[in-house]
C-alpha cells in the first residue's frame, strides 16, 4: 500500500470517528430533551362548530376535507355524562324537517347516519316523549363533518358533542394539514395525556 | 328648595333620562355573558332503570413498543441489505428485501415515520428548545447515517420505501451524462437547505417541506390530493427510464448519506482486474456509481446490479487470497 | 293579536327570574341581590340576598319571595328580611315560586319537581314527581311554572315540549303543546318551552330561536310576541305578565328586560 493510501485511510478513519462522535453527541443531546409524544387535538373553545356565541352559522367541515387520511381522523365524540338524553335531539334529528305521526321530525341530521338512538332507563310504555334516550356516534361511519356538533352546541343543545382527533386513525403528521387550513386556528399540539381529556368549551363573559 | 338644589335636581333628572335612553343602547355593547352554568345533564341515578353512563373512549396513539419495533426493523433491514449485497451479492434477494420493505415501511406504516422526514424533526429539536422529539425519531434519523459511515448507503438499497418503489420500476435506465448528473445532484443539497430553513421557523410558521412534497406518500396511504398523486406517478414513469430520480437528485437525506458514505471503509467495491475490465458492471449500474471502473461510494444505492452483471462474480465473491479490496480512485 | 315592543329596561347586572307586582313594578333576581324597577324602567331600589338568587315572586300582600340555592328568603317590599325557609334537600335550586290558593309552590330544578308548602313553610307534597322518570324533563337547569286564578299549576316541561297542568295536590290534569320545528304553534329544538307565565293566557318563552308566544287555555296559539329582538344565544328567559296585559321577557345575553304591549285583540 502506498503512502498516499495509508494517509487517506487515516484521514477517513479520523473523519469517520468525528462524524460518529457528532452523531452520537447529537443523539444524546436530543434524547436528553426527549419528552414523550405530542399529538394534534381540536380546541373546542376555538372550533367554530363548538365555540359558544356562533349561532346561525353553517357547520364547518374542513376537518373532513383536509385530513390526509382517507376517512378523516377527526370524529364527533359525545361526552355521555354531559348529554341531555333528550327525546328530540337536534343533533340526531333534523329539527327543521316535517313532523311525522309519532311527533318526531321525520329526517335525521347525520348525512352518514352515524348516530344511534335508543331509549334508556325506566321506559314509559305509554308516552315515548316521557323517556331518556342515549345517543351513540358510530366512529366507523362518522367523518367529522361537524353538523351534529353545531346543532348540539348551546343554546340549542347542551354542547356534549365536540370534534376530537382519534389517535387510532391519526397518523400524527409533523404539520397537520387541518391545522394549516383551519381559519380559527383550532388545531394544536398537546401531550397525549392532555389531548385525551374531555373537551372543554370556554364560557365567555 | 334653594335654586341650587332645584337646578341640581333638574339636572339629575335630565341625566337620569339620558342614562335611561342611553341605557337601552348600552346593553347592546356589553360582553356576551352566558347563563350561570349548572350541571344539568341527567346522571345515571336520575335516569334509573339500572342504566350506566358509558365511558367515552379515548384511543391512544400507536403503542410505544411498536414504535421501537419499527426502529429495530429498520436496523435489521439495513443489516440484511448489507449482508445480501456485500456477502451474498444477490440481486434477487435484494429485490425481495425491497418488496418486503415497501410492504412494511411503505404500505403498512404508510411511509411515516421515515428517516428522510425525521431530519426535519431533528433540525427543529435543535433549533427550538421547547420542541420535544421522541427517542424513536432520533434513532430513525441516526441509524442509517451511522450505518452509512461504515458500509455506505445500505439504507437506500432495499430498505427505504421511497427508494424501493422507484427501484422496482426501473425498466430501461439511461446513463445520465456525468456533468448533468453532478449538476442535478446539487439540487438535493438545495432542497436540504430549504427544508432546514423552513423547519427552523417559529412554531406556527414552521413548514415541513419534505413531508408535504413527498411524491410517494399518496400511494402508501392509498389517498391523496390529485396533484401530488400525479407528481408521484410522473416520478414513477420517469423512474422507468432514469434510475431513481428522487433518490439521486432530490432526496435531502440522501445528501447526508452521500457525505457519510464517502467516509465508509466497506461498501460496494469493484475489484480492479488487469485481465478483464469488461465494463459490464458500469453498463449495468443505473445510478452512475461506477466511474473509471471503480465504485463511487457516495452514489452507490446498493442495488447489486453490478454484481449480477459481472461474469467473474462467482469467482470473485468467494475467493479469499489475492483479492485486493480498494476503494474507488475517482474524485471523492 | 299583535304586540308592540315598548322598551328595554337595562337590568343593571345579572338577571335571572323576574316578577311583576300589582302596581307594575318589576322585581328582578340579580346575581346575589334583588332589584326593583318602577313601571317606567328606572331602578328604584336593590337589596342583597344571602345566597345566589334564581327567582323572585311577589305575593298579594306585597311580600317578596326569593328562590335561592338551598333556601327561600322572604322580604317585605322595602327589602327587610322577614323569614328564611332553609331546606337543603327540598330547595336545592329554587328557580320559580308561585302561590296556589293558600300554599306556596317552589320549583326545585335540581330535583326536577315543584314543592308545595303551606304559608308557614311546612312541606305538603310534590308536583311533577309522580311519573316513570321521577320528575320533569329539565335539561336546562330551570323549572318554571305559573298559577292561574283557580290555583291550577301550569308547568313548563321542556323535554316533552309541553306545558302541563297539575292540580295543587300533584295530579296531572292535562297538557298543551307539541314539538314542531317549522310550525310556530309548536315548540322547537330539543327542550322548549323553558319558561311560562300565566295571566289571561299562557305565555311561553323559548330558546334557540328565542321567542315569546301566547296560547289560550285550550292550547291554540294566539300570537308570537317577538322573535328577532332577542339575542340568539339566550337561554332560560324568564317571562312575566302584569294585569294590564304587558309582557316582560328577560334577554339573558343583553341583560335587559324587554317590555311588550298588546296593541290589538
Amino acid at each position: 500500500m502506498s503512502d498516499l493510501q495509508t494517509r487517506r485511510d487515516l484521514f477517513s478513519t479520523v473523519a469517520r470517528g468525528t462524524v460518529l462522535a457528532v452523531l452520537a453527541g447529537g443523539a444524546g443531546f436530543l434524547v436528553k430533551k426527549a419528552n414523550g409524544q405530542v399529538v394534534w387535538q381540536v380546541d373546542a373553545s376555538r372550533c367554530i362548530n363548538s365555540r359558544l356565541g356562533e349561532v346561525g352559522v353553517a357547520a364547518c367541515n374542513l376537518c373532513t376535507t383536509e385530513c390526509v387520511v382517507a376517512l378523516s381522523a377527526v370524529r364527533a365524540v359525545n361526552e355521555y355524562s354531559r348529554c341531555g338524553r333528550c327525546n328530540i335531539c337536534p343533533a340526531y334529528f333534523n329539527i327543521t324537517s316535517a313532523v311525522n305521526e309519532l311527533g318526531q321530525p321525520s329526517e335525521k341530521l347525520c348525512p352518514r347516519d352515524a348516530i344511534r338512538r335508543r331509549p334508556i332507563g325506566k321506559v314509559d310504555p305509554e308516552d315515548p316523549a316521557n323517556n331518556f334516550y342515549e345517543y351513540v356516534i358510530d366512529e366507523e361511519k362518522c367523518d367529522g363533518c361537524g353538523k351534529c356538533v353545531m346543532q348540539c352546541k348551546e343554546p340549542l343543545g347542551l354542547g356534549s358533542i365536540t370534534l376530537r382527533v382519534r389517535y387510532d386513525k391519526c397518523v400524527n403528521c409533523n404539520r397537520c394539514s387541518i391545522s394549516t387550513a383551519c381559519p380559527q386556528k383550532a388545531l394544536m399540539q398537546l401531550p397525549v395525556h392532555q389531548a385525551t381529556q374531555p373537551a372543554e368549551v370556554q364560557r365567555p363573559g | 328648595m334653594s335654586w341650587v338644589a332645584k337646578t341640581g335636581s333638574a339636572l339629575a333628572r335630565l341625566a337620569l333620562l339620558v342614562l335611561a335612553l342611553g341605557g337601552a343602547w348600552s346593553v347592546h355593547a356589553q360582553a356576551v355573558p352566558y347563563q350561570r352554568p349548572v350541571e344539568t345533564a341527567p346522571q345515571q341515578d336520575t335516569i334509573g332503570g339500572g342504566y350506566r353512563t358509558p365511558a367515552v373512549q379515548h384511543p391512544l396513539p400507536r403503542d410505544y413498543w411498536l414504535q421501537v419495533v419499527d426502529v429495530v426493523a429498520l436496523g435489521a433491514a439495513m443489516g440484511v441489505s448489507i449482508w445480501l449485497v456485500l456477502k451474498r451479492r444477490s440481486r434477487t434477494w435484494l429485490v425481495a428485501l425491497a418488496i418486503a420493505s415497501l410492504a412494511y415501511f411503505g404500505f403498512y406504516r404508510e411511509g411515516c415515520i421515515c428517516p428522510i422526514g425525521s431530519l426535519q424533526n431533528v433540525v427543529v429539536a435543535i433549533a427550538d428548545p421547547r420542541y420535544s422529539i421522541p427517542i424513536v425519531v432520533t434513532a430513525t434519523f441516526v441509524l442509517p447515517l451511522a450505518v452509512a459511515l461504515f458500509f455506505g448507503r445500505a439504507f437506500c438499497g432495499g430498505v427505504c420505501a421511497l427508494g424501493a418503489i422507484q427501484e422496482l420500476v426501473v425498466l430501461r435506465p439511461i446513463q445520465v451524462p456525468r456533468r448533468l448528473d453532478r449538476a442535478l445532484g446539487l439540487l438535493k443539497y438545495a432542497y436540504l437547505g430549504l427544508a432546514i430553513l423552513l423547519a427552523i421557523r417559529p412554531a406556527l410558521a414552521r413548514e415541513f417541506l419534505i413531508c408535504r412534497f413527498d411524491p410517494f406518500v399518496g400511494f402508501f396511504r392509498r389517498t391523496g390530493s390529485p396533484h401530488m398523486l400525479l407528481i408521484g406517478g410522473a416520478f414513477l414513469v420517469a423512474g422507468m427510464f432514469v434510475g431513481r430520480p428522487y433518490c439521486r437528485y432530490l432526496c435531502p437525506y440522501g445528501g447526508l448519506l452521500a457525505w457519510c458514505a464517502r467516509l465508509a471503509r466497506r461498501g460496494v467495491t469493484i475489484t480492479p482486474d488487469r485481465e478483464l475490465d469488461c465494463g459490464l458492471c458500469a453498463g449495468a449500474c443505473p445510478y452512475g456509481a461506477i466511474e473509471k471502473m471503480r465504485a463511487v461510494g457516495r452514489n452507490c444505492l446498493y442495488c447489486a446490479r453490478c454484481y449480477s452483471a459481472c461474469p467473474r462474480d462467482g469467482e470473485l465473491a468467494h475467493a479469499k487470497a489475492g483479492l485486493v479490496q480498494v476503494r474507488g480512485a475517482g474524485p471523492q | 293579536m299583535q304586540y308592540r315592543h315598548v322598551q328595554v329596561i337595562d337590568g343593571k347586572g345579572a338577571l335571572h327570574g323576574i316578577a311583576v307586582d300589582r302596581h307594575g313594578a318589576i322585581y328582578a333576581a340579580g346575581e346575589t341581590e334583588i332589584k326593583v324597577f318602577d313601571a317606567a324602567g328606572r331602578l328604584e331600589r336593590r337589596w342583597p340576598a344571602s345566597r345566589p338568587a334564581w327567582s323572585v315572586t311577589v305575593a298579594g300582600d306585597g311580600t317578596v319571595y326569593v328562590g335561592e340555592v338551598g333556601q327561600i328568603e322572604i322580604f317585605d317590599a322595602a327589602g327587610k328580611l322577614l323569614n328564611t325557609w332553609r331546606d337543603d334537600k327540598l330547595l336545592r335550586r329554587v328557580t320559580a315560586i308561585g302561590f296556589s290558593r293558600d300554599s306556596v309552590l317552589a320549583g326545585d330544578s335540581a330535583d326536577r319537581a315543584i314543592r308545595r308548602f303551606d304559608r308557614g313553610g311546612k312541606f305538603l307534597n310534590n308536583i311533577g314527581k309522580d311519573n316513570p322518570l321521577g320528575g320533569l324533563l329539565i335539561p336546562n337547569g330551570v323549572v318554571d311554572f305559573g298559577v292561574d286564578a283557580e290555583g291550577t299549576v301550569f308547568v313548563a316541561n321542556p323535554g316533552k315540549h309541553r306545558v302541563e297542568r297539575y292540580a295543587p295536590d300533584g295530579r296531572l290534569l292535562g297538557h298543551i303543546g307539541r314539538f314542531d320545528g317549522n310550525d310556530p304553534a309548536g315548540f322547537t329544538g330539543c327542550c322548549n318551552p323553558t319558561n311560562v307565565a300565566i295571566g289571561d293566557a299562557i305565555y311561553t318563552a323559548e330558546k334557540a330561536g328565542p321567542r315569546a308566544k301566547l296560547y289560550d287555555f285550550s292550547g291554540k296559539l294566539l300570537a308570537v310576541i317577538a322573535t328577532d329582538l332577542f339575542d340568539p344565544n339566550c337561554k332560560n328567559m324568564s317571562i312575566a305578565v302584569d294585569g294590564r296585559g304587558r309582557v316582560y321577557v328577560v334577554d339573558t345575553v343583553k341583560l335587559g328586560i324587554f317590555v311588550f304591549e298588546r296593541v290589538s285583540a
